[in-house]
């Protein structure tokens, strides 16, 4: 027990010392859904994604962008399907993985290649994106452990943009 | 604090700012409060007082504080303390201070910070009270406090001199008792049983006549060295004769300019201090106005209020239970089966789904009344500010609708009545005599159920619109194109395009730039139309129709592909099959067909929506004949799927902001087996077929 307590104010004064030396504490870092649409892995925050369905289909609407390809019923609500392939400019696929998200306080679902894994990602470990042409969605890069590298994909601006 | 008790403050007050509203509106009619309006108002403001004291909002509770003082002397002696020729004042300082009550619990509401000038607004009502007590007229007392400082220098200058007389305490008179020096003398030396050291304002009451005036007016202030002492003066009040109120006041600083603080000038001070004092004498006239009215039973202790957001959760568990329950009893499972319980059962249950349906429909329904009794308030500004005649005219109030339809059409019906009070009449009475008109000008409002819709008319008898003018406005404008003949109903239509105002200079009413095609915007976000007529010389109608309930519906289904869209059924006349013979070609591509002596356009959905699935040969797929409004025209579908009721589900916003509500698609539904259909708008339909093609 005491020696549980001397650990946890070790790890307080650890934590102090590295505050001190200007490094942000160990904790900042935060859960990111990787998956892959097209080669690339895209990273987004798994606090945001709210479902992750293969089951549904999709009602076709006019008059929206195509990347838009319609709305799924989602336990009686009505979301709206992006493509993230004709979203980016590539060539569709027959894609029926749909990650769900939360964007701006509604809910959008993505269609995918692949869900891939979880990953904490140390929040000071993204990098920027050091061009500014990738399509302005992708807001940061990370190194995945495997050696790939992950694009943090901005749904907002994946919406609007 | 908690907000569900700021919800209940501000519904509260919303309610009593209302019905004061209404009060005072009739109340100006008979240019007289009856004695039950004058306790009523008694009664909201000490509501109001006592609420906002709670809620801290001080410039509120002092303001409801100043108004409930001057109804408790119109109570005590009846509206005819009130010279004829102050009438009008006092009903506009009350609706000035309805309006700042609104104001503030408008800014409540949005979480701002309240104003503190309320000094205006206070020195108003007391001047008002002032005359009704029959003391000199609003100049000489505004300048009163100064003078009365002026002339109790001694004793004011000896307070400053003597920063040690902190607490005090405010006395007034009785009204009209007369010789108010020798009372405060009189309370004086009773005083001075209980302790000597204190010091008065103003000072030497008894050789002064003049101070009769300035205590009558102001109090008469006691200031004590300690509070002890000051407390047992109290008693000595309560002894004493003709001493209608005190109230104990504590100086706020060691060394403050004591003129701000006592006096009833800055009530701002005093009155929480009041309201604190557990002082029994003061108590006992509120006392006693609070009884009456809380024996007053009012009509409406039989409602309680319901927060909106569990009804929507309630209407939307009840459209859910209402699909769910077509989809259990007509469950493909069941084909083939005879289950006579079952079915038996179904029927039943059908029923009861049904009843639960309208009773929590019938929930959210309140009549348009609110609404359009707040129109009676805009029309009399108006018509002050304006210097225009006008009666305003309510028919229908009792119509019931639901009450988003209310909240979202009292803007629109607002905005109409502005109209017709600044545009529509005429700028002078004269004008009117020479047209034969009555010379005061009327603006009717009514509301009236048709079945599926209720239907808002906003009519003025003005001059009507001048067509000619609007069209060469428009032309000017660049809405309208000059070599083209325009009908009536076109030129009307220009008013309610964005941008378009006819009025060349900004009024305080319209004009704004705000115009019609906002109230349009708003008439078709809950899915209405708006439309104008207008006769020149005879006035113009506004005519909003509304459909009266927007969650369920009932609706046809048709596929196009493998898509399905529902119509609402009320906007559908009939389905008909064509051969190609029938259909009538004209120049431009377009096709029309022959029914019952008049050619309807052909729309096909499939080619308005750009679908890569559907019939393209006339003869295999199905013509709907619809109707909604000023349109009717002819939807080619594939298939005729059958009638449903349908639960409405607005679109995701994302979709919205794409402008699909442009093309007729108005929102969506669940099917029974899962699947979503789109909801078509009839009239949004041909306006963008006729818009593409």
């Amino acid at each position: 027990m005491s020696q549980a307590e001397e650990m946890l104010f070790a790890t307080e004064d650890q934590q102090e010392a590295d505050r001190y030396s200007g490094q942000p504490a160990e904790i900042a870092s935060e859960k990111y859904l990787i998956f892959s649409s097209d080669g690339l892995m895209y990273g987004i925050k798994a606090e945001i994604v709210k479902d992750i369905t293969t089951d549904y289909t999709i009602t076709y609407l006019p008059q929206v962008p195509p990347f838009v390809r319609g709305v799924i019923n989602l336990r009686g609500q009505i979301v709206p399907i992006i493509d993230i392939r004709l979203r980016l400019g590539k060539e569709p696929r027959d894609n029926f993985c749909c990650i769900v998200v939360d964007a701006d306080g509604s809910e959008v679902g993505i269609l995918v290649d692949m869900v891939e894994q979880m990953v904490d990602v140390p929040l000071n470990a993204i990098l920027p994106v050091p061009t500014s042409k990738s399509q302005a969605v992708v807001t940061g890069m990370w190194t995945l452990p495997n050696g790939n590298t992950m694009l943090e994909l901005d749904c907002e601006l994946m919406l609007h943009g | 604090m908690g907000d569900s008790i700021l919800d209940m403050y501000l519904y509260e007050t919303n309610t009593l700012l209302e019905q004061l509203d209404g009060i005072l509106l009739a109340a100006e009619e008979a240019d007289t409060f009856s004695e039950d309006s004058v306790n009523e108002i008694f009664r909201i403001m000490h509501t109001i007082k006592g609420s906002s004291a709670m809620m801290e909002f001080t410039s509120l509770m002092t303001v409801a504080h100043r108004i409930e003082d001057m109804f408790f002397l119109i109570r005590e002696k009846s509206m005819d303390i009130v010279p004829e020729q102050d009438r009008p004042e006092l009903f506009d300082m009350l609706f000035q201070a309805v309006d700042f009550f609104r104001s503030e619990i408008e800014k409540v509401e949005n979480g701002e910070t309240l104003s503190q000038s309320i000094d205006h607004i206070v020195t108003k009502i007391n001047s008002l009270i002032d005359k009704i007590q029959g003391n000199p007229p609003a100049p000489a007392q505004e300048s009163a406090p100064a003078a009365a400082q002026e002339e109790s220098a001694p004793a004011a200058g000896l307070e400053a001199a003597n920063p040690d007389y902190l607490f005090g305490i405010h006395v007034f008179f009785d009204e009209g008792s007369g010789m108010e020096n020798l009372r405060a003398f009189m309370l004086v030396n009773s005083v001075k049983d209980y302790c000597g050291d204190f010091i008065t304002v103003p000072a030497n009451t008894e050789t002064d006549p003049s101070t009769s005036d300035i205590i009558a007016d102001q109090g008469f202030q006691l200031w004590f060295r300690t509070a002890e002492d000051r407390d047992a003066a109290i008693h000595a009040m309560d002894g004493a004769g003709s001493v209608r109120e005190y109230q104990p006041v504590d100086a706020a600083k060691p060394a403050p300019a004591p003129a701000p603080t006592p006096g009833p000038e800055s009530p701002k001070a005093q009155a929480p201090k009041q309201e604190a004092a557990p002082a029994p004498k003061p108590a006992a006239p509120k006392a006693d106005a609070a009884k009456p009215a809380a024996g007053q039973q009012h009509p409406k202790e039989s409602l309680i209020s319901v927060n909106l957001a569990k009804l929507d959760q309630l209407m939307a568990v009840v459209s859910e239970i209402v699909i769910t329950e077509s989809m259990v009893t007509s469950s493909p499972d069941l084909k083939g089966l005879r289950l006579d319980n079952f079915t038996k059962s179904a029927r039943d249950l059908r029923k009861l789904t049904d009843d639960l349906q309208d009773v929590s429909m019938s929930l959210r329904m309140v009549p348009v009344s609110g609404a359009f009794q707040k129109m009676n308030r805009i029309v009399r500004d108006m018509s002050k500010k304006l210097d225009k005649k006008a009666k305003l005219t309510l028919i229908g109030e009792d119509t019931e609708v639901d009450k988003t339809i209310v909240d979202a059409i009292s803007d629109p019906i607002m905005h109409c009545v502005r109209n017709s009070m600044d545009h529509g009449l005429e700028e002078n009475e004269a004008d009117r005599i020479a047209a034969g008109k009555d010379p005061v000008g009327e603006v009717i409002l009514s509301a009236r159920h048709t079945g599926s819709e209720v239907i808002i008319e906003i009519k003025d008898d003005g001059q009507g619109v001048d067509t000619q003018y609007v069209l060469s406005k428009a032309i000017r404008q660049g809405l309208a194109s000059p070599d083209h003949e325009y009908s009536q109903k076109e030129i009307l239509n220009f008013l309610m395009m964005p941008g378009f105002s006819t009025n060349t200079e900004v009024t305080e009413y319209s004009g704004r730039g705000v115009g019609m095609d906002v109230v349009k915007k708003n008439v078709a976000d809950v899915g209405g139309t708006i439309s104008i007529s207008s006769e020149w010389g005879k006035g113009m109608t506004t005519t909003l129709k509304i459909p009266l309930t927007m969650a369920i519906m009932d609706g046809m289904e048709v596929s196009v592909g493998s898509s399905i869209f529902t119509i609402p059924i009320n906007s559908i006349q009939s389905s008909l099959k064509v051969t190609a013979q029938e259909v009538i070609h004209d120049p431009a591509q377009g096709e029309m067909v022959k029914i019952r002596d008049n050619f309807y356009p052909i729309i096909r959905a499939k080619e308005l929506f750009g679908m890569s699935e559907g019939c393209d040969n006339i003869e295999e797929g199905i013509l709907m004949w619809v109707e909604s409004g000023e349109h009717s025209y002819c939807l080619f579908v594939d298939e005729l799927l059958g009638e449903q009721q349908i639960v409405v589900k607005p679109l995701p916003n994302y979709i919205n902001s794409f402008g699909v509500k442009n093309y007729g698609i108005t929102g969506c539904s669940i099917l029974g087996d899962g699947s979503i259909s789109i909801i078509l708008d009839v009239i949004n339909v041909y306006t963008a077929a006729h818009s593409t093609y």
